[in-house]
């Protein structure tokens, strides 16, 4: 009897303990970015455009951009992004892509094209900003920004930060889905719960991601995050 | 037979046929004991948070399926052991919503059990208030940091010594004996893990010439937050550091003969503190000697 009371609970213990799937909510608006950003063009030059398109979980995927110029007199652009200057004026470029629903998702900007020299500098060191905050029940504030250094960014936590010291395992991301660490890069574990301090993250571009993420790799969940300006 | 020598005759039969965890203040009579063999198991998909509100969490379980025993020495030594022989600790896939995709895969361990074992002593016999002492060492028999990244425990890796004060006395409850018992302790701790006050109340009857008994227990445990920090382990579930909960606690035990029985227990956390916050079950077949 007492080996088939122990069959039993083993039996019962394996029956009803089997991983299952949580299905996570990590949907998100897709985005559309042009890295490269110029404000003029010199009459006679080029300029190649490049874009990044995420997807709607936050990842970067190949996708068919259509460009336009809104005064092609002025400024002509092909299917690649590649803009020829023809001519002194104003216009507006318009990057666009259908979405899986036939929506259309675009970004123009404007874009002065002139007879005089425009010398297109490498752009200095940036600088971005944010705010952390809790999406959960547990203690997490405070100010950021993110800078850009030589081969590296510093991303320095600000002197009004406050973080429960509670959570077991709590870890700091970069990523592009503020709900998930899909895709995300892990910068580190906390071990700072209050107060400024700083982290190093080399060979990073200042614009690859848009949120930083704070996650608890125990509990698997997320606890804040903070939007990158 | 005075009134107060019939309850107390009623306390022994009571825990003979439907014996209770650790026995309350009363110790087991010299060569008797009482063994069940049972499945204690937790499915938490939400956990309480520092401040006692309630977050959620990936599907995490535990099970641990084991023996409880105690055996009385002499009248006033009660041995006691609580062994999980087989402790199962996991978490869920972590799956996307909107794309199917796998995001973190979920993990299993298989080990033995955090176990405990521990003397009790009574410190008065057949006296209307039965007073015992018990020392209780938690043995770190279970995994503590198992699966990647040492996500998964079936123990806290800490030895650990209770000191524990029971009081316990019999009382009427309407035309039915009943019983009530209170307890206190001290948990204390090592490798880093907060101390703890440990405290309950139980109180129980028989019910249907004796086939059925009835227990409810109200029991919590309060950190004295003496150790390291939570955020500085990875522990979680029901061995994280500085975890408090008050728990309510509806047990059914079902006794086939004087000898046999088996049970089945529920429970709930009123309030907690870096815990799980889903209900706990367990059922088990017992058996008096």
């Amino acid at each position: 009897m007492k080996n088939n009371l122990l069959l039993l609970f083993a039996i019962l213990s394996l029956f009803s303990a089997c991983i299952g799937d949580d299905f996570i909510d990590d949907e998100i608006d897709e985005r559309l970015v042009v890295n490269n950003i110029i404000d003029s063009l010199q009459v006679g030059s080029t300029f190649l455009f490049e874009t990044t398109f995420f997807n709607n979980v936050g990842q970067i995927e190949q996708r068919t951009i259509n460009w336009m110029s809104t005064n092609e007199d002025v400024l002509s652009i092909n299917e690649n992004g590649l803009a020829t200057a023809l001519a002194a004026g104003n216009t507006s470029l318009i990057a666009n892509t259908v979405l899986d629903d036939n929506s259309t998702l675009e970004v123009d900007f404007p874009l002065v094209v002139t007879e005089e020299e425009v010398v297109i500098e490498e752009p200095e060191f940036e600088e971005r900003s944010g705010v952390i905050q809790t999406t959960t029940f547990y203690t997490l504030e405070g100010d950021f920004v993110l800078r850009e250094e030589t081969d590296q960014l510093v991303l320095e936590i600000a002197e009004n930060y406050q973080a429960s010291s509670s959570l077991p395992g709590l870890y700091i991301y970069l990523t592009n889905n503020p709900n998930t660490t899909n895709g995300a890069l892990e910068i580190g574990r906390v071990n700072i719960f209050s107060g400024a301090h700083s982290y190093i993250i080399p060979d990073v571009d200042i614009n690859a991601y848009s949120h930083i993420l704070y996650f608890c790799k125990p509990f698997n969940v997320k606890v804040g995050d903070g939007e990158i300006q | 037979m005075s009134h107060n020598k019939y309850l107390i005759s009623f306390i022994f039969v009571f825990l003979f046929s439907s014996k209770i965890f650790a026995g309350g203040g009363w110790p087991q009579p010299k060569g008797h004991g009482y063994f069940k063999l049972f499945q204690w198991w937790v499915v938490a998909d939400q956990h309480f948070t520092d401040n006692g509100k309630i977050d959620p969490n990936v599907t995490n379980g535990i099970f641990n399926t084991g023996i409880y025993g105690e055996y009385g020495f002499t009248k006033r030594i009660t041995g006691i052991a609580y062994v999980p022989f087989y402790s199962r600790a996991y978490f869920n896939n972590l799956v996307s919503g909107t794309t199917g995709e796998l995001i973190d895969p979920g993990e299993a361990i298989n080990s033995f059990g955090d176990s405990k074992i521990g003397i009790k002593y009574g410190l008065t016999l057949n006296k209307p208030i039965a007073l015992s002492a018990t020392l209780r060492f938690g043995l770190p028999l279970g995994n503590a940091a198992g699966g990647t990244g040492g996500r998964l425990q079936t123990g806290d890796g800490e030895f650990n010594q209770l000191l524990q004060i029971d009081a316990g006395a019999g009382y009427k409850l309407g035309k039915l004996n009943a019983y009530a018992n209170i307890y206190a302790g001290f948990n204390n701790r090592t490798n880093g893990f907060s101390d703890e006050f440990h405290y309950g109340f139980e109180t129980g009857t028989n019910l249907f010439k004796n086939k059925l008994t009835a227990i409810v227990r109200l029991y919590g445990i309060k950190s004295l937050k003496n150790g390291t920090l939570s955020g500085e382990v990875n522990s979680t579930s029901i061995f994280a550091n500085n975890s408090e909960h008050l728990t309510f606690s509806p047990e059914l035990a079902f006794n086939v003969n004087k000898k046999w029985g088996f049970s089945a227990t529920y429970a709930t956390a009123l309030y907690g503190r870096i815990i799980f916050a889903n209900p706990s079950y367990s059922v088990g077949v017992f058996v008096n000697i």
